[in-house]
């Protein structure tokens, strides 16, 4: 499965709750915002239930 | 195990079946949802969603994958694990190989009997009446000052609205401890928020609505009063199941109930423990409550638990639980911001920026 995550922009609060499922794929920077860390594998469903699992909806999965 | 089917719509629902595929069930997952929105997070409805500034759809969760089959509006009624079927309100009996219970909570009330249209905010549908409501008031009575209280009464001051906050209790003191919940109190007394205790309880009055809220003898109005006194389990469907009841569905610590049946979320309480109804460990339970209904022996990632909060310019963020605690015993004041710990096992930031997993790291090093 090839998705693309995104981060809607304004919404992260760092809450980390991503972070936590898929560290490979989600890391809180210490401006405590969630970026993407580069080549991890996206399409994994551990990383769509990250995606899933974040309290503001801030992350977005597309086709 | 062909059909695991998960009873709830939030987030320890969602997080449940998005993680049985994660851990390779490959059969069928069958959500069945009382609310007749697809799945969304309840955590900004207090915020930005009552407040206007954000729409509900914004709210809404990443869908779950085409194989997982998403039942909105049905209800479950009951609960027969001799034949494995949940049955639904229409009387339609949905069998099951293996079950997650993640009915969540729904708002505690206090309205007495033959009284209707208390105000509460679980729901998006309770956001959006209470914010209805709101457009047309010029002061709002919050009864209840924990979290939840204390978020709607800092949106409706955003809002312009005269807020006064009433409680059994001195504000956040039992959620967060008294040194928190002072940092808080404070901001919100400086936002203009009248805060009161009424040691004796509070009683909501009205004929057929509640037009005011007895507080040791005094009768307060106010153009909108709105209920946040915590939640309650939603199990009533589960009663006469033969599962163990006792403030929410008791679980062991990797979330079984009883043989093929697991729970998470707001509706589980672990046995031996309070309820921790909190967006982090609904999905934590979730996840493991999955596996476990899969056959794994897991456990839980071993961190204290991590909750926060967003009112009145005070961005708090807690592991572990520091209301019993007392004093904390490492305080880290620079400018407006704080660090705090707990050698108990407890950690907080006030506006503060830090990752969380290093304010979990810090609440579990001691």
């Amino acid at each position: 499965m090839t998705v693309s995550i995104e981060l809607v922009p304004g919404r992260c609060e760092g809450h980390a709750v991503c972070e936590a499922i898929a560290p490979e794929v989600f890391q809180v920077d210490d401006d405590g915002i969630v970026q993407l860390v580069p080549g991890g594998d996206h399409g994994a469903e551990t990383a769509l239930a990250a995606v899933r699992s974040c309290p503001v909806a801030a992350l977005r999965a597309t086709p | 195990m062909k059909r695991i089917v998960v009873v709830g719509g939030s987030i320890a629902a969602v997080t449940a079946a998005s993680w049985l595929r994660v851990r390779g069930f490959d059969g069928t997952v069958t959500l069945l949802s009382a609310e007749t929105e697809a799945p969304y997070t309840r955590v900004p409805l207090s915020k930005t969603v009552l407040s206007g500034l954000a729409k509900d759809a914004s709210t809404a969760l990443p869908p779950l994958d085409d194989s997982v089959v998403l039942r909105l509006g049905t209800r479950a009624a009951s609960l027969d694990t001799r034949a494995r079927h949940v049955i639904l309100e229409s009387g339609e009996p949905v069998p099951y190989d293996g079950l997650v219970i993640a009915t969540g909570g729904r708002a505690r009330r206090l309205s007495p009997p033959g009284m209707s249209g208390e105000r509460v905010l679980r729901t998006l549908a309770d956001c959006a009446a209470l914010r209805e409501d709101l457009t047309h008031a010029r002061n709002v009575l919050v009864v209840g000052a924990g979290l939840l209280g204390m978020e709607i009464a800092s949106t409706c001051r955003t809002l312009g609205l005269e807020v006064t906050v009433i409680d059994r209790d001195p504000p956040l003191r039992r959620v967060l401890g008294p040194v928190l919940a002072e940092v808080i109190t404070t901001a919100a007394r400086e936002h203009g928020v009248m805060l009161r205790t009424a040691p004796g309880g509070v009683r909501l009055v009205g004929s057929h609505r509640p037009e005011g809220v007895e507080a040791d003898g005094e009768l307060l109005t106010a153009d909108v009063i709105v209920s946040a006194v915590g939640d309650v389990p939603a199990v009533d469907w589960l009663t006469g199941s033969g599962l163990t009841l006792d403030c929410g569905v008791v679980t062991d610590s990797c979330g079984r109930v009883a043989d093929h049946i697991v729970a998470a979320g707001d509706v589980a309480v672990v046995r031996g423990t309070r309820r921790r109804p909190h967006w982090t460990n609904a999905v934590e339970q979730a996840r493991v409550a999955a596996a476990a209904l899969l056959g794994e022996e897991v456990a839980g990632s071993g961190f204290p638990s991590y909750f926060w909060t967003s009112q009145f310019g005070v961005d708090v963020k807690i592991a572990g639980e520091p209301a019993g605690l007392g004093e904390p015993d490492l305080v880290d004041v620079d400018g407006g911001s704080m660090l705090l710990r707990w050698s108990a096992g407890a950690a907080a930031t006030v506006n503060h920026t830090m990752p969380v997993r290093k304010i979990r790291q810090l609440a579990s090093a001691s």
